[in-house]
C-alpha cells in the first residue's frame, strides 16, 4: 500500500482519507472509562478471585459477616486504581490538548496563516521558525537557507505509516512533470518528525505527511508490556501458595463440619438442624469457610505495592543526588514498576561508547604516510613536526588534511563574530573538522553543493556530486567532489580500517598503517583512515547513474545503494590514519568497582575495535590487569576456527572457574554470529562462567541477544546505554538505563530509567535498588503476616464454634483490618533504611543479600507465616482464658483478640522497623490510637453490634492487663529470637547494623576518591606492544598495564583480600543459586 | 510534551537542523529531607544491653502483676455446685426425664460456705458444651424487632422460629426461643434469701437495645416448646433474663448472671438452694452448674492470667539471665569486622 500526498491541494482526496493531526494518548474517553477500567482491572486473577468471594457473599445462607466487608474493600481498592488511572489519563489528555492546540503557521495559496496543530491536514504546507516543535511529520521544501529549493505542486509517494524512525524511502513527482522521469528520491534524511524541535535554521516549511496518531513517532507509541519483577513473581508465587494452603484448610474444616453437623450438631435441639437439606447442603459449611478464609490473601497488597513502587519511583526522580548539573537533567524513573529489580541486578550489559565515555572526542594523534604524530606529546596538534609540514605544504599531509575537512557531513556556520561553528550529527567528524581547522585548513562554507575550503588564505572551492553515506555495516562514508579548479573528481573516504584497507590499491603498503590503527587502537583511541582517489570523468557518470537509479528504488533501497557504493570504493590511496580520544566519564572506573564489588557482573558491548575495547576495559576497572585478570579471546576467520577457539576458551574458564582469578572472555560480532547461530550451548555455558566479558563491533540486534541469552538463563540483566543503538538492548533487558547523552534521548526515552551520568548508576543500584528491594520484601511479606494472623484466629475459632463457620470478628473489624489497622504504619516503613546509604556505599558486597532473594523466598516466607501462626495462638489463647466465664460475651472477646493482634502488628513492625523518622512514629501510635477511637465512636452507635463494647472494655483493668499480656508473650520470644541470631549468628547486615552503632566503619577502605583518568597520563606508562599470537590459548594482558600502577590504594593488604575475594564469592554464590 | 529531540537533518541536500539535544531543562529537584529520604531517624539495634534489659524489666512487671492477679483471684471466693447429675430420678432416663411434663423437677442441695462473703455476691449459671456460638444459632435473632414495636414483622434472620400462624414470634429466633428456664431459691440458716434479679443486664441492653414498648407476641406458643416462657406483660426491656441470654457467649462453656443476694454470708452458713431443673442439657451431654461468687478488680475468680504473667514474666527473667551467662562465658565483640569478611566459604545465615 502505498500512500498519495497531494501537495497543497485542497480538492485533493487525500484530505478525506488521512486522519487530522489531533493526536491523543488517552487510554479512555469519559464514557468508556468505567467499562473499560473494570475491565482492565477484572483481568487480573486476583481481582477476578476477590469478585467471587465478594458474589458469593451475597448469599446470606454461607455469609460469616456482613457482605460489606469484602465488598468495603474492593470498592476502595478498585476506586483508588480506578482514580490512579483516571489522573495519568487526565494529565495526557491536558498534554495532548496543550499540543493539539498548539499555533502553526500553515502556508495556503502563499500565504501563512496561523491555525491550530490539531487542524493540520495531509498535504498541507507547514511553516516553522527556529526552535518550534514540529507538528506532525513533515517532507522538508525549503529553509531559510538560500540554496533549499521550493517545490510548489506535486505528489509525495510514500509507504503507508509505520515505525520505523530510520527508514521513509519516497519519491516527489512534480506537477506539470516537467520531464517524464523526474522523480525525486526522499528518505528519511528529507523529512523532520513529530515532536522534533527544528534548530539552528531559521525557518523551515514541509509538507505533511503523516499526522496524528499515524506519524512515526505516534506509530512507534503505544502501551510497553508492563515488566514483570522477580519480586513481584516471587509474590505471585507465595500468593499461590497461600491460596493452595488455604483451599486444603477449607477442605479440611469443610468435611470436619459436616461431620460435626452429622454427629453432634444433630443432638443439640437449639440449633434445630432439619433432618433433610437442601441439595447443597453439604457445600454450605465449606463454602462458609472459604468466606472466612478468604481475607488470608490480602486485598490490599496489590495496592500497598502500586503505591510504595511509584513512592519509590518518586524518590529515584527528586534525588539531589544523582542530577547532572552538566546538562541539567535529573534521573528519572519512567517505569515506577521495578525498583526492586534494582536491587537484584546480576548482569549490566554496557555500552561504551557515550555510556562509560563522554562522547566528547579530541583528536589526539595521527599517522600520515608513515609518520607519526603526536606520539611524544600525546596531541598532534601541538606536535612541530605536523606544524611544519603544514607550514611547508608537503602534499600528503595537505592532502589528509583535506579529506579530513571535506569527507564530512559537517555544515559549518558563520556566527556573528566571524568564527566558523560546526554543526555535526557524527562527534567524529566534528573533532576531524576541528583539528583540520587547528592545522589552517578551514572549511569555511557550505552553499548548495559547493564547499569552500580556506588553506591558509587560500579559498578552494569544491563541488559536492554525491555523498556515499556512513552505515553501520559499511563502515565508511565517501564523498564524491568536483575541485574547481582543474575540474579533476575525487572520491574521498574515511571509515574504519578494515573497511578501508582492503579496498587499499594493489601497489600500497597498508602494514605501517594497520600498525598505527593497532597501536592506536591499544591506547584506548578511536581511529580513523583517510583514503582517496581520482576519478575519471566517464567512470563517475557511468557509476552516477547507477547511484541515482538505487537511490530512488523503494525496495531495498539501502542494499542496493551500499552495493553500488562498492564499485567505486576500491583502489583507494590510503593517506593516513587519524585517532581520537574519547575521555572516560567522572567516577565510571569507581562505579564498576564498586558494582562488580557488589557482585554485579558487567559485559560490555560496543561497535568499537577490540582493542580500544579492551583499553577501555583496562581503564576502567572492567577487567583486572594481569596477573590477577586474565583474557580469552574468542575469535577466527572460519567457522571450524570459531569454534575451536570457542571449545578452548570454555576449557580454560571450566578450570579457572574455581580459581580466585578474574577472567573475562572478549568475543567480536562475527565470532558471536557463528557462536550463537551453531554453538549456542556452548556459549551458553561459557556466558554463565563468566563475569566479565567484552563484545567488540556489534550490532544493536546482537546486543539485544545477548541480553536475551543472560535473560533465557534466568539471570536479572540491566542494559545501559545512550544511543538509538543500544535501545534495542535497553527494551529487551529486565532494567533499561538511558544516559541521556549527547546521543540524543533516544535511548533514555525508551528505557526504564534514565540517568545523566554512568556514575549515577552506583547510587541507582546500591541505594535505590537495594532500599526498594528490602522495603517491598517487608511490606509483602508482613501483608501476609496480618492476613494470616486474623484469619488463623477465625480458624481457631471455628473449632470452639462447632465447625459452623462463625466468624468472631464483627463486619466492621474485619473491613477495616485490612483497610486501615493494618496498612498504614507498613506503608511507612518504606521509609526504613536498614543502613545507611554511605556504609552501603562502603560495602557494596551487602547487595548480594537482594539478588539473592535473601529477604523475600519461601523460607523467609515460611518465617512470617509461622510467628503469625504463633501470634494467633497467643491472641486466641490468652483472649478466650482471660474472658472466660461470665467474661465471654462474643462482641468483648473479639474486641480483646482484634485489639491484641492490633497491638502485635505495632509491635512487630517496630521491631522489625531498624531507623525510625518521625514520620514512622507518627503512624505506628498514630494508628494505634486511631484503632481506639475508630472503635470508640463505632461503640456510640446504638445500633451497631458494638454498641459500647469498647468503653466497657477500656474501663476494665483486666482488658489492659489482657493486652500487655498478649504483647508480651507475644513479643518476647520474637525479640529473644531475633537477638540469639542478631548476636550470635548474624548476617552480614546486622554485622555493618553494629558496626554503624559503634560508629565509623569496620574497614578503613580509604575513601576511593574519584581520580582523574585521563588517557593523557597513563599514555607513558604504556608500552605499546603488538598482540601476541591470536592462537595462544588466552592472552596475557598487558603486563606493564596503567592500570597495575594506577590502583595503588589496591595493594593495602585487607582491601586487596577483600576485594578479590568478593567476587569470587559473589559468583560462586549466584551460580549455586542457579543451580538449585 | 515529552519529545526534545531533534532527529536527523533536515533538508535534501545541505540544510541544517542540530545535532544537540541538550536542551536546558534544569529541573533540578527539589531538595527536602523527606525526598532525599534523608529524615532524621533513630536506628534501633538489638545490642545486648537493650535486650538483656528489655526482659529484666518485662521480668520486673510481669511477676509483681502476676501476683497481683493470683492474689485478687484468690480473694474471690466461689462455691460452685454442678447439679446437672443429682437432679435426676434413678428410674429414668435423663432426657425422658427433662421432656416429661408431669415429672417433678426441683431438687435441692446443701451448700457451705468455706469463706466469709461479702455482698453482692453474685448468682451464675454455667452450661458447658452448649455452642451459643454456632453459626445457625448466633445469626438467629433479629436485633430491629427486639429494640422497635413496628419492625416485629422483621423476621427474616430468624428461622426456623420466625412466625407462627398467629403471625411473628417476638423475640424471634433460636437465641430467645432456646432461653434458660432454671431457677433456683436459696435458703440461708433456715431463712430465704431474696435474689436480686433486678440489672442483672447491661444497662445499655437495656436501655437501647431491647424496647421498652415491645412486648412479647406469640413466644413459644409453636409445636415445639424451647426454653422459658415470658411474661407478656412485662416489655422486653425489663425481661432482664432474655437479654442477659441474648448476649450470646463466645465459647462453648459461659456463665450467665442469674442475678445477685446483696446481703453477706459468713463461714460455715448453710445455703439450702432449691433448683428447678428445667433446662434440657442431657440430650447433648451439656453440664449444669450453679456459681455463688464474690468479685475482685479482674472480675471473677480466674487464675490464668495470673498464672500466664508469672510464667511470661518467669521465661523472660530466664532468658534475662542466660542471655547474660552467654554474653559472659561467650563474649562476642558486635559489629566486629571477622564477622564481615565476605571470603567464607559457608553461606550466610
Amino acid at each position: 500500500m502505498k500512500r498519495y500526498v497531494y501537495i497543497n491541494d485542497d480538492e485533493s482526496p487525500t484530505q478525506d482519507l488521512y486522519c487530522d493531526n489531533r493526536i491523543s494518548n488517552r487510554k479512555y474517553t469519559v464514557w468508556n472509562f468505567l467499562p473499560k477500567n473494570l475491565w482492565e482491572q477484572f483481568s487480573r486473577f486476583m481481582n477476578q478471585y476477590f469478585l467471587l468471594i465478594a458474589c458469593l457473599q451475597l448469599w446470606s445462607l454461607i455469609t460469616p459477616v456482613n457482605p460489606a466487608s469484602t465488598w468495603g474493600p474492593l470498592i476502595f481498592i478498585f476506586a483508588v486504581s480506578a482514580s490512579k488511572e483516571a489522573w495519568d489519563d487526565y494529565n495526557r489528555f491536558l498534554s495532548d490538548k496543550k499540543a493539539n492546540e498548539k499555533e502553526v503557521w500553515i502556508v495556503k495559496h502563499g500565504l501563512k496563516k496561523p491555525s491550530r496543530a490539531q487542524d493540520v491536514r495531509v498535504g498541507d504546507i507547514v511553516w516553522l521558525r527556529e526552535n518550534d516543535e514540529v507538528p506532525c511529520d513533515l517532507v522538508v521544501l525549503g529553509t531559510s537557507d538560500p540554496q533549499g529549493l521550493c517545490y510548489i505542486e506535486g505528489v509525495i509517494e510514500c509507504p503507508n505509516p509505520d515505525k520505523d524512525i530510520r527508514r521513509f524511502d519516497a519519491n516527489l513527482r512534480l506537477f506539470p512533470p516537467f520531464i517524464d522521469n523526474d522523480v525525486c528520491p526522499l528518505t528519511i534524511k528529507n523529512t523532520v518528525l513529530q515532536s522534533c524541535y527544528l534548530r539552528n535554521t531559521e525557518w523551515a516549511c514541509g509538507v505533511a505527511v503523516y499526522t496524528g496518531n499515524e506519524t512515526k513517532l505516534g506509530m512507534s507509541r503505544g502501551i510497553p508490556e508492563p515488566k514483570l519483577t522477580a519480586m513481584d513473581a516471587m509474590i505471585d508465587k507465595l500468593t499461590g501458595a497461600i491460596f493452595v494452603f488455604q483451599l486444603v484448610v477449607v477442605v479440611v474444616l469443610g468435611i470436619a463440619g459436616n461431620v460435626w453437623k452429622d454427629t453432634e450438631a444433630r443432638k443439640q435441639w437449639y440449633v434445630q438442624y432439619p433432618k433433610e437439606g437442601p441439595w447443597y447442603e453439604l457445600l454450605v459449611i465449606p463454602l462458609r469457610f472459604e468466606l472466612l478464609c478468604s481475607i488470608m490473601i490480602p486485598i490490599s497488597i496489590k495496592v500497598s505495592l502500586d503505591l510504595v513502587k511509584s513512592l519509590y519511583a518518586k524518590f529515584i526522580d527528586w534525588d539531589v543526588e544523582m542530577f547532572d548539573q552538566e546538562t541539567g537533567s535529573s534521573s528519572h524513573a519512567a517505569n515506577t514498576a521495578i525498583s526492586e529489580d534494582l536491587g537484584q541486578v546480576e548482569y549490566i550489559m554496557t555500552d561504551k561508547t557515550g555510556t562509560l565515555t563522554e562522547n566528547k572526542m579530541v583528536f589526539r594523534r595521527c599517522c600520515i604516510s608513515g609518520t607519526f604524530y603526536g606520539n611524544e606529546s600525546g596531541d598532534a596538534l601541538k606536535d612541530v613536526r605536523l606544524q611544519n609540514a603544514v607550514a611547508s605544504g608537503s602534499p600528503d599531509v595537505i592532502r589528509f588534511l583535506t579529506v579530513m575537512a571535506i569527507c564530512n557531513t559537517v555544515i559549518p556556520v558563520q556566527s556573528k563574530n566571524g568564527n566558523v561553528l560546526y554543526k555535526a550529527q557524527s562527534q567524529d567528524e566534528e573533532a576531524l573538522v576541528q583539528a583540520a581547522a587547528k592545522l589552517h585548513m578551514v572549511l569555511f562554507s557550505k552553499s548548495g553543493n559547493l564547499l569552500e575550503i580556506r588553506f591558509n588564505a587560500s579559498a578552494i572551492k569544491y563541488e559536492v556530486l554525491d555523498i556515499l553515506e556512513f552505515t553501520s555495516d559499511r563502515k565508511r562514508m565517501s564523498v564524491v567532489v568536483r575541485d574547481t579548479r582543474d575540474d579533476k573528481i575525487f572520491l574521498l573516504s574515511k571509515g574504519a580500517d578494515e573497511a578501508i584497507l582492503p579496498c587499499a590499491s594493489a601497489g600500497q603498503q597498508t602494514r605501517t598503517l594497520n600498525e598505527a590503527a593497532d597501536q592506536y587502537a591499544q591506547l584506548g583511541l578511536r581511529t580513523l583512515c583517510l583514503a582517496w582517489r581520482e576519478l575519471k570523468e566517464d567512470e563517475y557518470q557511468e557509476w552516477s547513474l547507477m547511484f541515482r537509479e538505487a537511490s530512488s528504488t523503494l525496495v531495498d533501497r539501502e542494499w542496493r545503494i551500499a552495493e553500488v557504493c562498492q564499485r567505486l570504493e576500491h583502489d583507494l590511496e590510503v593517506l593516513g590514519v587519524t585517532a581520537i580520544e574519547d575521555r572516560l566519564q567522572d567516577g565510571v572506573p569507581e562505579t564498576i568497582e564498586m558494582l562488580r564489588r557488589a557482585g554485579i557482573n558487567f559485559w560490555m558491548l560496543t561497535g568499537d575495535k577490540q582493542n580500544t575495547a579492551i583499553q577501555i576495559a583496562l581503564s576502567c576497572n572492567f577487567i583486572s590487569p594481569e596477573p590477577k585478570g586474565q583474557l580469552l579471546l574468542i575469535d577466527g576467520k572460519t567457522e571450524d576456527e570459531v569454534c575451536r577457539s570457542l571449545e578452548r576458551v570454555l576449557l580454560t574458564m571450566r578450570i579457572t572457574s574455581s580459581e580466585p582469578k578474574d577472567v573475562a572472555f572478549v568475543v567480536d560480532g562475527w565470532a558471536l554470529e557463528i557462536a550463537l547461530k551453531n554453538h549456542r550451548k556452548d556459549f551458553t555455558e561459557l556466558a554463565i562462567l563468566s563475569r566479565t566479558a567484552i563484545c567488540c563491533r556489534v550490532t544493536p540486534s546482537q546486543k539485544a541477544q545477548l541480553v536475551e541469552l543472560l535473560k533465557s538463563c534466568d539471570y536479572r540483566t540491566l542494559a545501559i546505554g545512550d544511543g538509538g543503538n543500544d535501545v534495542r538492548m535497553i527494551q529487551q533487558a529486565d532494567i533499561g538505563v538511558g544516559i541521556s547523552g549527547r546521543e540524543g534521548l533516544q535511548a533514555a526515552r525508551a528505557a526504564d530509567y534514565s540517568i545523566g551520568k554512568f556514575r549515577f548508576l552506583k547510587r541507582l543500584i546500591l541505594v535505590h535498588g537495594r532500599y526498594s528491594y528490602n522495603r517491598t520484601a517487608f511490606l509483602s511479606q508482613y501483608s501476609f503476616y496480618k492476613s494470616l494472623l486474623i484469619c488463623f484466629i477465625q480458624i481457631f475459632f471455628s473449632f470452639i464454634s462447632g465447625v459452623s463457620g462463625t466468624s468472631l470478628f464483627n463486619s466492621v473489624s474485619l473491613m477495616a483490618y485490612n483497610v486501615f489497622y493494618t496498612s498504614i504504619p507498613v506503608l511507612v516503613s518504606v521509609l526504613d533504611k536498614d543502613l545507611s546509604e554511605k556504609t552501603v556505599m562502603q560495602h557494596p558486597q551487602i547487595l548480594f543479600y537482594c539478588q539473592a532473594g535473601r529477604l523475600l523466598n519461601p523460607s523467609t516466607f515460611a518465617g512470617w507465616f509461622g510467628r503469625s501462626l504463633f501470634h494467633a495462638i497467643v491472641v486466641f489463647i490468652i483472649s478466650i482464658n482471660a474472658f472466660a466465664y461470665e467474661k465471654s460475651e462474643m462482641e468483648e472477646v473479639a474486641m480483646v483478640a482484634l485489639s491484641g493482634c492490633i497491638w502485635l502488628q505495632a509491635f512487630v513492625v517496630i521491631i522489625e522497623t531498624n531507623s525510625f523518622t518521625v514520620l514512622q512514629h507518627l503512624a505506628i501510635w498514630g494508628n494505634l490510637i486511631g484503632f481506639y477511637i475508630i472503635n470508640w465512636i463505632v461503640s456510640t452507635i446504638p445500633s451497631s453490634g458494638m454498641y459500647t463494647i469498647m468503653f466497657r472494655l477500656c474501663s476494665q483493668p483486666s482488658y489492659w492487663i489482657t493486652i500487655f499480656l498478649i504483647v508480651g508473650a507475644g513479643m518476647g520470644p520474637i525479640l529473644a529470637i531475633k537477638y540469639f541470631r542478631y548476636t550470635y549468628t548474624p548476617s552480614k547486615i546486622n554485622t555493618l547494623q553494629q558496626a554503624e552503632r559503634l560508629g565509623g566503619p569496620i574497614l578503613s577502605l580509604g575513601n576511593i576518591d574519584p581520580q582523574q583518568r585521563s588517557m593523557e597520563k597513563e599514555v607513558a606508562a604504556l608500552s605499546i606492544t603488538q598482540p601476541k599470537s591470536r592462537n595462544s590459548v588466552y592472552e596475557p594482558l598487558l603486563s606493564e598495564s596503567p592500570s597495575g600502577t594506577r590502583r595503588s590504594f589496591g595493594s593495602a593488604a585487607p582491601f586487596e583480600f577483600f576485594q578479590s575475594q568478593a567476587s569470587r564469592l559473589s559468583s560462586s554464590y549466584s551460580r549455586n543459586c542457579k543451580d538449585n | 510534551m515529552e519529545g526534545k529531540e531533534t532527529h536527523g537533518s533536515v533538508g535534501g541536500a545541505s540544510t541544517s537542523s542540530s545535532s544537540s539535544a541538550t536542551k536546558k531543562q534544569s529541573k533540578r529537584p527539589k531538595y527536602s529531607r523527606f525526598s532525599q529520604q534523608e529524615l532524621p531517624a533513630c536506628k534501633f539495634i538489638v545490642t545486648p544491653t537493650v535486650v538483656i534489659s528489655t526482659f529484666v524489666a518485662i521480668a520486673i512487671v510481669f511477676i509483681p502483676l502476676g501476683l497481683a492477679s493470683l492474689f485478687a483471684s484468690d480473694n474471690v471466693v466461689e462455691i460452685v455446685h454442678r447439679y446437672d447429675d443429682l437432679c435426676l430420678p434413678e428410674s429414668s432416663t435423663a432426657v425422658q426425664h427433662i421432656q416429661s411434663k408431669d415429672s417433678n423437677k426441683t431438687c435441692a442441695a446443701k451448700l457451705a460456705v468455706s469463706k466469709a462473703m461479702k455482698g453482692p455476691i453474685f448468682i451464675y449459671y454455667q452450661l458447658d458444651n452448649f455452642y451459643q456460638n454456632h453459626r445457625r444459632y448466633v445469626k438467629s435473632r433479629s436485633d430491629k424487632q427486639l429494640k422497635y414495636k413496628a419492625d416485629a414483622d422483621d423476621t427474616d434472620s430468624c428461622s426456623p422460629e420466625a412466625t407462627t400462624d398467629k403471625g411473628p414470634i417476638v423475640p424471634c429466633g433460636l437465641v430467645a426461643w432456646s432461653l434458660f428456664n432454671d431457677t433456683y431459691k436459696f435458703v440461708v440458716q433456715n431463712k430465704v434469701v431474696d435474689v436480686n434479679k433486678k440489672n442483672i443486664a447491661w444497662e445499655s441492653d437495656r436501655n437501647h437495645k431491647f424496647g421498652s414498648d415491645v412486648y412479647p407476641q406469640n413466644f413459644q406458643s409453636g409445636g415445639l416448646i424451647g426454653g422459658a416462657k415470658l411474661e407478656t406483660s412485662k416489655p422486653l426491656s425489663e425481661q432482664e433474663d432474655l437479654i442477659v441470654w441474648m448476649r450470646t457467649a463466645a465459647l462453648p462453656t459461659f456463665r450467665k448472671l442469674y442475678g445477685r443476694i446483696e446481703g453477706d454470708l459468713q463461714v460455715n452458713d448453710n445455703i439450702e438452694v432449691v433448683v428447678e431443673n428445667n433446662y434440657n442439657t442431657y440430650s447433648f451431654g451439656g453440664k449444669k452448674w450453679l456459681i455463688l461468687s464474690t468479685t475482685s478488680w479482674i472480675g471473677g475468680k480466674n487464675e490464668f492470667i495470673g498464672i500466664a504473667y508469672l510464667t511470661i514474666g518467669g521465661l523472660c527473667l530466664f532468658l534475662a539471665i542466660t542471655f547474660i551467662l552467654i554474653y559472659v562465658l561467650r563474649p562476642r565483640q558486635l559489629g566486629d569486622p571477622s564477622y564481615l569478611s565476605w571470603n567464607k566459604q559457608s553461606p550466610m545465615p
